[in-house]
C-alpha cells in the first residue's frame, strides 16, 4: 500500500536522484582536480618558465668600447662619459611641468619635448625616457642636488665615442654608428638600444675586439614594467684596446700640408716593418659629428659632397700610377734580362707601335736605365715593356705589392689592378693586345694602384723585403715572423734605388727641386719617382676643362737613401705635374719624419691590448 | 509574530534555543573554514594587508552569519508563503536593470540605492530556488510527470535566464539554467524531458551563438585556443594558467605568488582569486580547498535527503546546486576549461552581494535542516500566497 503512495515514490525518486547529483558533483570536482594536476604537476615546469619570463626583465648593459691609441699611446678614439637626464613619467606629478622646470638647468628643445610626450603615450609609464644627453658636469651635479624637487627625473652615466684628433685620424680610425640592417650579427650587444658598432676603418676592421662583451642586470618587474627589485647582474666586459702604428702628430702635419690641395692622399710607411705611420686623405671630416648626436644635415652634406670626404683615398682611391710605375717596369726588365744597366735605348720623342704613336714628354736621345729613371723617359720604358710582355711585367708588379690584397685590419681598402693576359680574359673576356702592354709600361692603360700600394712599392724597393702594411702594433711577445726577401736580385734593386736617388739629387732629375736639406742632417737624402698620370684613358671622349682636365700628380719616395727607414707615397688628384704638386708635399712630410724620427722612440703597449690576428681573412678588402 | 514562528508540525513548537541547537554546527564550521581561506587569500592579494579587502570580507561574513540566523529562525512555512511574491519582486528588479542599472565593465548588472548597489541577479538565484521548490510542494505528486505541469517551472527558469542573457551575463544565465533544471530533475521530472532538452539545446546553439556579443564570442574562441590572441582576450586565461601551473605541487608560498603580486593576474581579488590561491598554495592547497567545498556539498545532499517535505528537500538541494555551480564554473574558468564568464568563487571572492546571497542560501539549507521534520499541508497555501 505504501508502495503506491505517490508522495513516497517521489521521495524515493528524490533520494536516488540526489545521490546521482552528488555523484555527478563529486565527478566534476574530480575533473577539476585532474585539470589542476595537469597544470600544476604535468606542465608545471613549462608554466614556471613562462612565469619567470613574465616577471624577470633582463636588461643588457653595454660594454665599454676599447680605446684606439696611436703608436705613442695617445688615445685617438675612446669612450667618454656621457652624462644624461632621463625621466620616468609614472613618478612625475606633471610631466610637462617637470620638463619646464628642468629646462632651467638643461635646455630641453621643443623637438625633445615632442619626442618625450609622444613616447609617454606609446609605452608604459614606468619605462625611462631619455630627455637629453651630453650634460656638462655642472648641469649633472646641479640636477643631482635638486633631484628631490623633480620626482621622476633621474641622471645616468652612459658613454659616447670621442675622437680626440677628429679629422686628422678620421679615415684610418673610422667611426662608429648604429648597426644597419645587414650589420646585425648574433652578438647579444646588438640588442642594446642605441648600441654603436664600427662602421669604417679600424673601428670596423677591429670591431669584434673593440666591442667587448655585454653584461646584464635582471630585474623583477610587475605587469606594468615597473622595476620591483634587482635580482642579479653580470658585469660587462670592456673591449680590448688597439694600438695603432700611426703617429697622430705626423698625421696632423701631413693632413695640414695636403690640405693645400682639393683632393689627395698620402701614406708613409716604416720601410723595415711596414708600420703605417701616416695615412691621410683630403678632404677629411670630423667623426665626432657623425658618431654622437648625429646631425642629419651634416651627414647629408658629407655623403653628397662631390669631393667625397668620407672616402679614404689613401686606401680606396684607385689611380693610374703613371711614371711611378717605371721603377716596377725597370725591375721587371732587369729580372727578365731584357735590359741591362749599360744598354742605351734611343728616344726620338716617341715610339711607333703598329700604326700608333706613343709620345714621350721630350726627346731624350740615346738613354741608359739610370738616366731613363732620372728624367722619366717614356720611350725607354715603352721598349722595355714591349720586350717583356705584360705577363712578365705583372709578375714583378705583384712581387712589389701591386694588385694583391693586404691582410690587415683596415676596413674599406680597395685593391689595385696589375693586369696580365689572364686578368683581361677573366674580367673583360677579351684577348690581350700587344699595344696595350706599351701604355702599361708607363703606368697607364689598365694599371691601377692605391696610394697605399704605391707606398708599399717604394718600401719594398727600399728595403728589398716583402713589406706588408700594418696598422696595428703587435702585442708585446707576439712579434711577427721576419719579412721574406723579395724575389728580385739585390743588385737590380740597388740600380733602381740609384736611379730614384738621381730623380731628386742629380742634375736633370725630375724632382730636384724637392731635394732634402735638413738642418743638422747633412747628407740625409731622399730617393723618389715622380708620376703624372692622365686621369682618363686614351680614346675616351672626355670634355673636362679646367681643374678636372689636369692629370693626377704622384710621387713615391724613401729616405734616407743609404739606409732607408721611411717610404712615402702621395697622390694629388688633378694636381698637374707630380714634380710640382706631389713631390713638394712628400719633401715636407719626409723632412718632418726624419726630424721627429718616430721609429727611434719607444712605442706604447696597452695593458688590455687586442691581439693582432695573423690572418684577418681580408677583413676590409673589397674586390 | 505567531504567524512567523508558528510551527504547524506534529511536534511541539521548537524553542529558539532548541532551534540553535538543531543548527548543524559542523556545517557552519566548514563554511567558516572556506571563508577563512578567502580572508587569507585577500590578505595576500593586498600585499600582506587587511585593507582594503580582507577586513571587509570578515565583516561581511559576520553580517552573513547574522542573516543565516534570521533565515533559520523564520518558520519554513512562512518562507514558502513568501516564495512567489519574493520571486516576482526580484524578477521586476531584474527587468529594471537594463532601464535604470549602472554600467560596469561592459555589462549592466547593478542597481544603485544611494551609495549602495547590488545585483538583482544574485538575489534571483535564491528566489528561483524558493519558487521552484514551492511549485513542486504545491504540485500533487501524481502530476509531476505530466507535460503541462512542466510549463510553470520552465517559465520561472526561462524569464530570469533571458533577462540575464540580455544584460549580458552569460555566467548567471548558465547558473539559472543549471540550477533550474537540477531542481526539476530532483523533483522527479521524467528523464525523457532532459534528454529532449539536451537535443533541443544542441539544435538552438547556433542561433544562440548569433545572439552572443562579440566579446562573448571572443571568450569562447580564445578558450578553444588561448594563444589566438595572447595580449587580448586570451591574456586572462593564459596568465591564469601560468599562475596556477607555476604554483606546482606545493606552491610558491603564502604571499609569494609572483603572478598575482606583480599584477599579471586580472581581477585577482574577485573572479581569479582561486588562481592566486593555487599559485601560492600549489596543487595540495587547491585540492584541499576543493575538498572543503565538496565536503560542504555532500553535507547539503545528506541534509536534503533527511528532510520530510518536498519544499525543504528541494530548497536544500537547490542551494547546494547553486553553490556547486558557482564553484565549478569559477574553477573551470580560471583553469581554462570554460570561457571567462565572470562568476565569483563563493565565500572566497571579494564581493558583498555575492557573499550575502551565498550566506542566505546556506541559511535556507540550515532552515531546511532545522525544519526537516516539518509537515507542510498543501491545503494551507493559496496559488500565490
Amino acid at each position: 500500500m505504501k508502495e503506491r503512495d505517490p508522495s513516497l515514490k517521489l521521495r524515493r525518486r528524490f533520494s536516488r536522484r540526489a545521490l546521482l547529483v552528488g555523484a555527478g558533483q563529486a565527478g566534476l570536482f574530480g575533473l577539476l582536480a585532474w585539470r589542476l594536476r595537469q597544470l600544476q604537476i604535468m606542465e608545471s615546469s613549462e608554466y614556471r618558465l613562462l612565469s619567470d619570463e613574465n616577471r624577470v626583465n633582463r636588461q643588457l648593459t653595454a660594454p665599454l668600447r676599447g680605446a684606439i691609441y696611436d703608436r705613442f699611446g695617445v688615445a685617438v678614439a675612446e669612450d667618454k662619459e656621457n652624462l644624461r637626464v632621463i625621466v620616468i613619467p609614472a613618478y612625475c606629478k606633471n610631466l610637462a611641468a617637470t620638463l619646464t622646470a628642468i629646462s632651467g638647468i638643461v635646455p630641453v628643445s621643443a623637438a625633445d619635448r615632442d619626442r618625450i610626450m609622444r613616447a609617454v603615450r606609446r609605452q608604459s609609464r614606468y619605462l625611462p625616457i631619455l630627455v637629453t644627453e651630453g650634460l656638462s658636469w655642472r648641469q649633472f651635479a646641479l640636477l643631482n642636488v635638486l633631484a628631490p624637487q623633480f620626482p621622476g627625473v633621474r641622471t645616468d652615466r652612459a658613454s659616447y665615442r670621442h675622437y680626440s684628433h677628429g679629422s686628422s685620424t678620421a679615415h684610418v680610425v673610422g667611426y662608429v654608428g648604429m648597426a644597419g640592417k645587414g650589420e646585425v650579427d648574433e652578438d647579444p650587444v646588438m640588442r642594446i638600444p642605441g648600441f654603436r658598432i664600427g662602421k669604417t676603418g679600424i673601428e670596423k676592421g677591429f670591431d669584434r675586439e673593440l666591442r667587448g662583451r655585454a653584461g646584464s642586470i635582471s630585474y623583477e618587474v610587475d605587469a606594468h614594467g615597473r622595476i620591483m627589485r634587482e635580482l642579479g647582474s653580470n658585469a660587462s666586459e670592456p673591449g680590448k684596446d688597439v694600438v695603432l702604428a700611426l703617429d697622430h702628430e705626423l698625421q696632423a702635419l701631413a693632413l695640414d700640408r695636403l690640405a693645400s690641395q682639393r683632393r689627395g692622399s698620402l701614406v708613409a710607411l716604416d720601410c723595415t716593418t711596414g708600420d703605417v705611420l701616416v695615412m691621410v686623405s683630403t678632404p677629411s671630416f670630423d667623426p665626432n659629428e657623425i658618431a654622437f648626436k648625429g646631425d642629419a644635415g651634416k651627414w647629408k652634406a658629407l655623403v653628397t659632397s662631390p669631393d667625397e670626404p668620407l672616402n679614404n683615398r689613401a686606401a680606396a682611391g684607385l689611380y693610374p700610377p703613371g711614371s711611378t710605375f717605371k721603377v716596377v717596369n725597370a725591375l721587371a726588365g732587369l729580372t727578365a734580362g731584357v735590359i741591362t744597366p749599360d744598354e742605351r735605348i734611343t728616344c726620338r720623342g716617341g715610339y711607333f707601335f703598329g700604326n700608333h704613336f706613343f709620345h714621350c714628354w721630350r726627346t731624350h736621345g740615346p738613354i741608359s736605365l739610370h738616366d731613363a729613371i732620372k728624367s722619366s723617359c717614356d720611350v725607354y720604358f715603352y721598349e722595355t715593356a714591349h720586350r717583356l710582355g705584360i705577363d712578365r711585367l705583372a709578375v714583378t708588379g705583384r712581387a712589389l705589392g701591386l694588385g694583391h690584397a693586404y691582410e690587415n685590419e683596415l676596413a674599406g681598402q680597395k685593391r689595385g689592378v696589375m693586369p696580365d693576359t689572364a686578368w683581361k680574359r677573366a674580367t673583360l673576356g677579351a684577348p690581350w693586345y700587344a699595344g696595350e702592354t706599351i701604355s702599361c709600361g708607363i703606368g697607364q692603360g689598365y694599371v691601377l694602384a692605391t696610394p697605399l700600394e704605391l707606398a708599399v712599392v717604394s718600401a719594398r724597393i727600399a728595403s728589398g723585403k716583402a713589406i706588408e702594411p700594418r696598422f696595428v702594433r703587435p702585442q708585446g711577445s707576439s712579434a711577427r715572423p721576419p719579412l721574406a726577401p723579395l724575389p728580385i736580385d739585390p743588385v737590380h734593386l740597388q740600380l733602381v734605388r740609384d736611379g730614384m736617388s738621381a730623380v731628386v739629387n742629380e742634375k736633370g732629375g725630375t724632382a730636384t727641386r724637392s731635394v732634402l736639406s735638413i738642418p743638422g742632417m747633412p747628407g740625409v737624402l731622399m730617393a723618389g719617382k715622380t708620376g703624372t698620370a692622365q686621369a682618363f684613358g686614351h680614346g675616351v671622349a672626355h670634355h673636362f676643362t679646367g681643374w678636372e682636365a689636369q692629370p693626377h700628380a704622384l710621387f713615391i719616395a724613401f729616405a734616407p737613401v743609404d739606409a732607408p727607414r721611411y717610404a712615402v707615397a702621395c697622390v694629388v688628384e688633378h694636381g698637374g705635374y707630380g714634380a710640382h704638386a706631389a713631390a713638394p708635399i712628400v719633401h715636407d712630410v719626409m723632412t718632418e719624419l726624419l726630424l721627429r724620427d718616430p721609429l727611434a722612440k719607444p712605442a706604447f703597449a696597452a695593458s688590455n691590448q687586442a691581439e693582432a690576428p695573423s690572418a684577418f681573412a681580408d677583413a676590409g678588402v673589397q674586390r | 509574530m505567531s504567524m512567523l514562528f508558528a510551527n504547524g508540525s506534529d511536534r511541539p513548537q521548537l524553542k529558539l534555543s532548541k532551534k540553535l541547537l538543531l543548527l548543524n554546527w559542523p556545517f557552519l564550521f566548514l563554511i567558516t573554514a572556506i571563508t577563512a581561506v578567502g580572508v587569507a587569500a585577500l590578505y595576500s592579494v593586498a600585499g600582506g594587508s587587511l585593507e582594503p579587502w580582507a577586513s571587509r570580507h570578515v565583516v561581511r561574513f559576520c553580517l552573513g552569519l547574522a542573516l543565516i540566523y534570521v533565515v533559520v529562525l523564520v518558520d519554513i512555512r512562512w518562507w514558502m508563503r513568501a516564495a512567489y511574491p519574493f520571486y516576482l519582486g526580484v524578477l521586476v528588479l531584474l527587468a529594471l536593470v537594463p532601464l535604470i542599472g549602472v554600467e560596469n565593465g561592459g555589462a549592466q548588472r547593478w542597481l544603485g540605492f544611494g551609495e549602495y548597489s547590488f545585483q538583482p541577479s544574485e538575489i534571483m538565484k535564491i528566489a528561483l530556488v524558493l519558487a521552484l521548490a514551492r511549485y513542486y510542494q504545491w504540485l500533487p505528486p501524481e502530476k509531476v510527470w505530466r507535460p503541462d505541469a512542466m510549463l510553470p517551472p520552465l517559465v520561472m527558469v526561462g524569464l530570469p535566464t533571458v533577462l540575464a542573457l540580455a544584460q549580458p551575463d552569460l555566467g548567471t544565465a548558465a547558473l539559472f539554467g543549471i540550477v533550474g533544471c537540477g531542481i526539476m530533475f530532483l523533483a522527479g521530472v521524467s528523464w525523457v524531458y532532459f534528454i529532449g532538452a539536451v537535443v533541443g539545446i544542441i539544435a538552438v546553439l547556433p542561433h544562440l551563438w548569433e545572439r552572443l556579443h562579440d566579446y562573448q564570442k571572443d571568450r569562447v574562441l580564445t578558450l578553444i585556443d588561448p594563444q589566438r590572441d595572447p595580449l587580448g582576450s586570451g591574456y586572462h586565461i593564459l596568465q591564469s594558467k601560468i599562475a596556477i601551473g607555476s604554483g606546482g605541487l606545493t606552491g610558491k608560498g603564502f604571499m609569494q605568488g609572483t603572478q598575482a603580486q606583480l599584477n599579471f593576474l586580472p581581477e585577482k581579488h574577485t573572479d581569479f582569486i582561486f588562481t592566486m590561491f593555487a599559485e601560492e598554495m600549489g596543487f595540495i592547497g587547491a585540492v584541499a580547498l576543493l575538498a572543503l567545498y565538496l565536503l560542504t556539498l555532500m553535507f547539503i545532499i545528506y541534509m536534503a535527503l533527511r528532510c520530510r517535505s518536498t519544499f525543504a528537500r528541494l530548497v536544500a538541494a537547490g542551494m547546494g546546486l547553486c553553490l556547486f555551480t558557482y564553484v565549478f564554473i569559477n574553477v573551470a574558468m580560471v583553469t581554462g576549461l570554460v570561457p571567462v564568464v565572470g562568476v565569483p568563487l563563493p565565500l572566497v571572492s571579494y564581493g558583498g552581494t555575492s557573499m550575502l546571497t551565498m550566506m542566505v542560501g546556506l541559511g535556507f539549507v540550515l532552515n531546511a535542516q532545522v525544519n526537516r521534520q516539518a509537515r507542510i499541508r498543501r491545503e494551507e497555501f493559496g496559488l500565490l500566497w
